[in-house]
């Protein structure tokens, strides 16, 4: 810097400098005025003597290079001259601020480091500035940022979470008790309304497991599944023009939600027409669903599956009130805790019944069970407060 | 830029956050990546929950530790209009229970259109030391025994408004539970009460808090004594007078003129009830400095409002009942160029022959003489499409157009055609158009140009209107930013609704009442769509036990993540998958 060129000429009665190192290497004077200006600097020199020779440079920490402490040193010349007007000092923020959002950040993280509160604050807000109003992929670019959250925790449509083979099956061994239930139901007179189940949750789970042994034979995979739904969509045709009388028939492509329970995307690709919805053939759709237990899951896996269910019955029924010490006293950690659907998924399912405790255990089956909200489902919580 | 991620230290990061306040932007925030959401929930101390059963308290604490400030919303805007029956939910004491535990450091709730009870208010007083401000809107459910409980206990209370809520009003004792040593309020809204309160006490306390600057009264004080208390607090901003009237004496107009023009800040009127017109003049003082004026109880003729609103140059804002007929529109045209919001109310909308002379010319006056009209609710006998076209033109820039001609299924009075073209004028120009009511003989054409135009409408009301399905499906499939659709008395089934089943979730609520949604689909809905609560409210017994195919009475459709609600009355259920399985 021409500056610190210049010092070396006048003579140095006339000013004093501070000598200063950067991380990446360079040493520079600076006229002590307005290296002091820097709370960081200012300690050192005062505290600890340093900055009075070259050899005695003040280290500076690690987030200012040359390129930053070349700006953090213009603002400072500037703002340390007693006088200037609100109108001055606002005129030279502006102009000073003008620079990239990546300098902007190594810049704000540098005035931070050298505690300059008044130049974290012109940059903080700055920062700011440029985040409102922009959506999370918006920001992501801008700063390049990982786009770690699953998809689960974002905005878009949620599929089912339940990533875990475990989850899916009681979710279909439930959904073919309910079908079984309703076919009961049919054969009986409709007499007794009430049902009363007061199996423990032990013996429901038995139950629910009992099935795993008297499954049907396990079918191809999922892909017969769809031809089967877009064959029968090719059969229906769009009658509602039909069916209704207005003045200009329109051909309306009604999207609906995908058949299979808690997945859905309005995706022209699956479109189902208003007959569909008139007729039970959309119920039909979903039993043909519930009746597949197979895909993918081999009878070894299988028994480890009701080993591990039975354990976790067992678990629920004795561990509670240590299970939840343990997961408030996780809780309380501020530090980032590193969620992620696949490593701690038990630990969090347990959490997020914890965190609801019902009245009996047979309760928390079911909750388990059916309206599974697993912990990471915090996105749709954003939507439900705006 | 990884290297540049990971050097920014989190305490910068928040403190970066601190300067984004908004909802919208702190949950963008939230979203960018698993790191800032984690900072992002741990600086988060304000938060807006618009509808009280889509979250769980206890999902609330677990994601943000360290809340200052609340904002709840329990039942849907349809029971301002009495379609909500008594006892359908929206209590709030489960949230204060949980509240007091996780947030001791909570300083502000604001709560609308919730049942609060006496033992809720005294836990808020209780629970939080540092107390600062409670707004409860349209909430009913308490008395003012439990108003007593904060007065006596929040020291450090600001604000406590009680805006248009239903309070038992046991007595007006309660003021008198402010100890003397209490001087921190800054605002007082009890406009909504009845029984006097001991004028003595009020005076001390408005005498005794130098920082307040809204005081909105109640009817029950009279005008003799608002003197008084104008001269204890001339820094008042905002005014709710009482009664604005009194026993004729020469003292009292010569009084009340000189209070307020002491008030050199004032920049908001409301209250006036009981107007005796000689008592006006007194305000004319204050009148350049008004941006605020709610007239919306004051039975005063179009002339005496002509002259008060040509005094109002600076007016942004002005409630007011159809007195002021298209006359006194004209002039406020004239007048007041800095309108924003312009509220006119039925003065007597139960008679069928107009008693004012207010038409559709009052409110094409105020669209062309007003650049910046941006918030319209008008109510009128008669309307055109011509008119519309016309407003829609000269006022490009409406974010909010509520329109009710008090009959329903008024057809344009010119040509008796529906009013459909009018009010597609409406939201083809006004492209910021954000909240939509409309009224008239409306057929599905409507709605198509609903659907097509608002592409930024949030909420949409409607009722009386549309011929078929065809009507709702047009606004769920075209209106792609709806967030709040209210319907009552349209001819709308099941199938727009099942068809277009998956924009529900991206909504906040549907209502619809009296429509022909049949309790087969409103089961469908509720198995199909786990993260939706479909409620069916229905006061002549379970819906089962009639034809599955018969309409249900009403219909509330909302997300949560909170799952079914159990403090439903016994006319109110929740379809969902396993309502049938459930055990009981």
């Amino acid at each position: 810097m021409s500056e610190g060129d210049m010092a070396v000429i006048k003579p140095k009665m006339l000013k004093s400098y501070i000598w200063l190192q950067t991380t990446d290497g360079s040493i520079q004077q600076v006229e002590q005025e307005v290296a002091m200006f820097c709370p960081l600097i200012c300690r050192e020199v005062i505290q600890k003597g340093m900055g009075s020779s070259k050899t005695h440079a003040i280290s500076l920490p690690e987030r200012v290079n040359t390129a930053m402490l070349s700006l953090i040193l213009d603002y400072c010349r500037f703002h340390q001259v007693l006088g200037r007007s609100n109108k001055e000092c606002k005129s030279f923020d502006e102009k000073f601020i003008r620079m990239d959002t990546q300098r902007l950040c190594e810049l704000t993280s540098a005035a931070d480091s050298l505690q300059l509160k008044p130049l974290v604050d012109l940059t903080s807000r700055a920062l700011a500035r440029i985040i409102e109003g922009k959506t999370p992929e918006e920001i992501r670019e801008i700063f390049h940022l990982p786009d770690d959250l699953t998809e689960e925790e974002k905005l878009e449509p949620l599929k089912n979470v339940t990533d875990d083979p475990r989850i899916r099956l009681l979710n279909r061994l439930y959904a073919r008790k309910r079908k079984e239930l309703k076919e009961r139901e049919k054969l009986k007179n409709t007499e007794d309304g009430e049902r009363n189940d007061d199996r423990s949750v032990d013996d429901l789970l038995t139950f629910i497991n009992g099935e795993i042994g008297d499954s049907k034979e396990i079918k191809s995979s999922k892909n017969k599944k769809k031809n089967r739904r877009r064959k029968d969509q090719q059969k229906n045709t769009c009658l509602y023009e039909a069916n209704e009388s207005h003045e200009e028939p329109k051909s309306l492509n009604f999207v609906c939600p995908s058949d299979e329970v808690n997945k859905f995307r309005p995706s022209p690709s699956l479109t189902l027409t208003l007959q569909d919805l008139e007729h039970d053939s959309l119920n039909d759709q979903l039993e043909f669903d519930d009746g597949d237990i197979d895909d993918e899951i081999d009878p070894a896996l299988k028994a480890q599956i009701d080993r591990e269910v039975e354990d976790f019955a067992r678990r629920l029924n004795s561990d509670w009130p240590q299970r939840m010490q343990e997961i408030l006293s996780l809780g309380q950690e501020r530090r980032r805790v590193q969620l992620s659907l696949n490593g701690n998924d038990s630990l969090r399912r347990y959490a997020y019944i914890m965190t609801r405790p019902p009245s009996s255990l047979r309760r928390m089956v079911e909750v388990l069970v059916l309206g599974f909200n697993p912990w990471s489902n915090s996105r749709v919580e954003m939507i439900l407060m705006t | 830029m990884l290297k540049m991620a990971s050097s920014f230290p989190e305490e910068v990061l928040e403190h970066v956050f601190s300067f984004l306040q908004s909802d919208g932007d702190r949950n963008s925030i939230s979203m960018v990546c698993k790191s800032w959401y984690e900072i992002e929930r741990w600086c988060r101390r304000r938060i807006f929950v618009g509808n009280c059963y889509a979250v769980s308290p206890r999902i609330l604490i677990r994601r943000f530790p360290d809340v200052r400030s609340i904002t709840l919303k329990g039942k849907p805007h349809f029971a301002d209009f009495n379609l909500v029956p008594e006892g359908w939910g929206g209590y709030v004491y489960p949230w204060i229970v949980a509240l007091a535990s996780a947030y001791p450091w909570l300083e502000e709730i604001r709560l609308k259109r919730m049942v609060v009870t006496d033992e809720s208010l005294e836990l808020i007083a209780k629970s939080f030391k540092n107390f600062k401000l409670l707004v409860l809107s349209s909430c009913e459910g308490f008395s003012t025994d439990g108003l007593a409980s904060i007065a006596a206990n929040c020291r450090n209370l600001q604000e406590l408004d009680l805006h248009e809520s239903d309070v038992e009003d046991l007595s007006g004792r309660w003021l008198s539970h402010f100890p003397d040593t209490y001087t921190s309020l800054v605002s007082l809204n009890i406009a909504c009460l009845g029984s006097e309160v001991s004028f003595s006490a009020l005076e001390r306390l408005v005498g005794r808090c130098p920082n307040l600057r809204s005081l909105r009264l109640h009817r029950a004080v009279p005008l003799d004594r608002l003197s008084n208390l104008l001269h204890r607090a001339p820094q008042l901003v905002e005014l709710g007078t009482g009664a604005y009237s009194a026993e004729l004496r020469p003292d009292v107009l010569s009084n009340l003129s000189s209070a307020l023009s002491a008030c050199r800040e004032l920049k908001s009127l409301s209250g006036f009830w009981d107007v005796v017109p000689t008592y006006l003049p007194a305000v004319y003082s204050i009148c350049p400095g008004l941006t605020s004026l709610n007239l919306s109880y004051a039975i005063i003729q179009s002339p005496d409002l002509i002259k008060l609103v040509s005094q109002c140059p600076n007016l942004q804002r002005l409630w007011v009942l159809d007195y002021i007929e298209d006359v006194g529109l004209d002039a406020l045209a004239v007048s007041c160029k800095d309108l924003r919001e312009l509220r006119v109310f039925p003065s007597d909308p139960f008679v069928l022959e107009a008693n004012v002379s207010l038409t559709e010319q009052g409110l094409i006056s105020v669209s062309e003489g007003c650049p910046k009209l941006q918030s319209v609710l008008y109510f009128c006998r008669q309307m055109s499409n011509e008119a519309l076209i016309t407003i829609a033109r000269n006022q490009p820039n409406f974010t909010c157009f509520r329109l009710c001609i008090i009959e329903p299924r008024t057809p344009d009075y010119l040509t008796l055609e529906p009013l459909d073209v009018g009010f597609g004028a409406i939201v083809e120009h006004c492209k910021d158009l954000t909240r939509l009511s409309v009224s008239g003989l409306l057929t599905d054409r409507a709605f198509e140009y609903i659907g097509t135009y608002g592409k930024k409408l949030e909420m949409l009301s409607l009722a009386f209107a549309g011929d078929s399905d065809l009507g709702l499906h047009h606004v769920l499939s075209g209106c792609d930013n709806l967030r709040k659709l209210e319907i009552r008395d349209c001819p709308f089934g099941d199938k727009a609704l099942l068809a277009n089943a998956a924009k529900l979730e991206t909504m906040r609520s549907l209502w619809m009442s009296s429509c022909s949604v049949s309790y087969g689909a409103c089961k469908l809905l509720g198995q199909k769509l786990p993260r939706l609560n479909v409620e069916v409210i229905d006061e002549r017994g379970h819906p089962a036990s009639r034809p599955e195919s018969l309409p249900v009475e009403k219909l509330y459709i909302y997300r949560s993540v909170a799952g079914p609600r159990f403090d439903m009355p016994n006319f109110v259920w929740t379809m969902d998958e396993n309502s049938a399985l459930r055990l009981t």
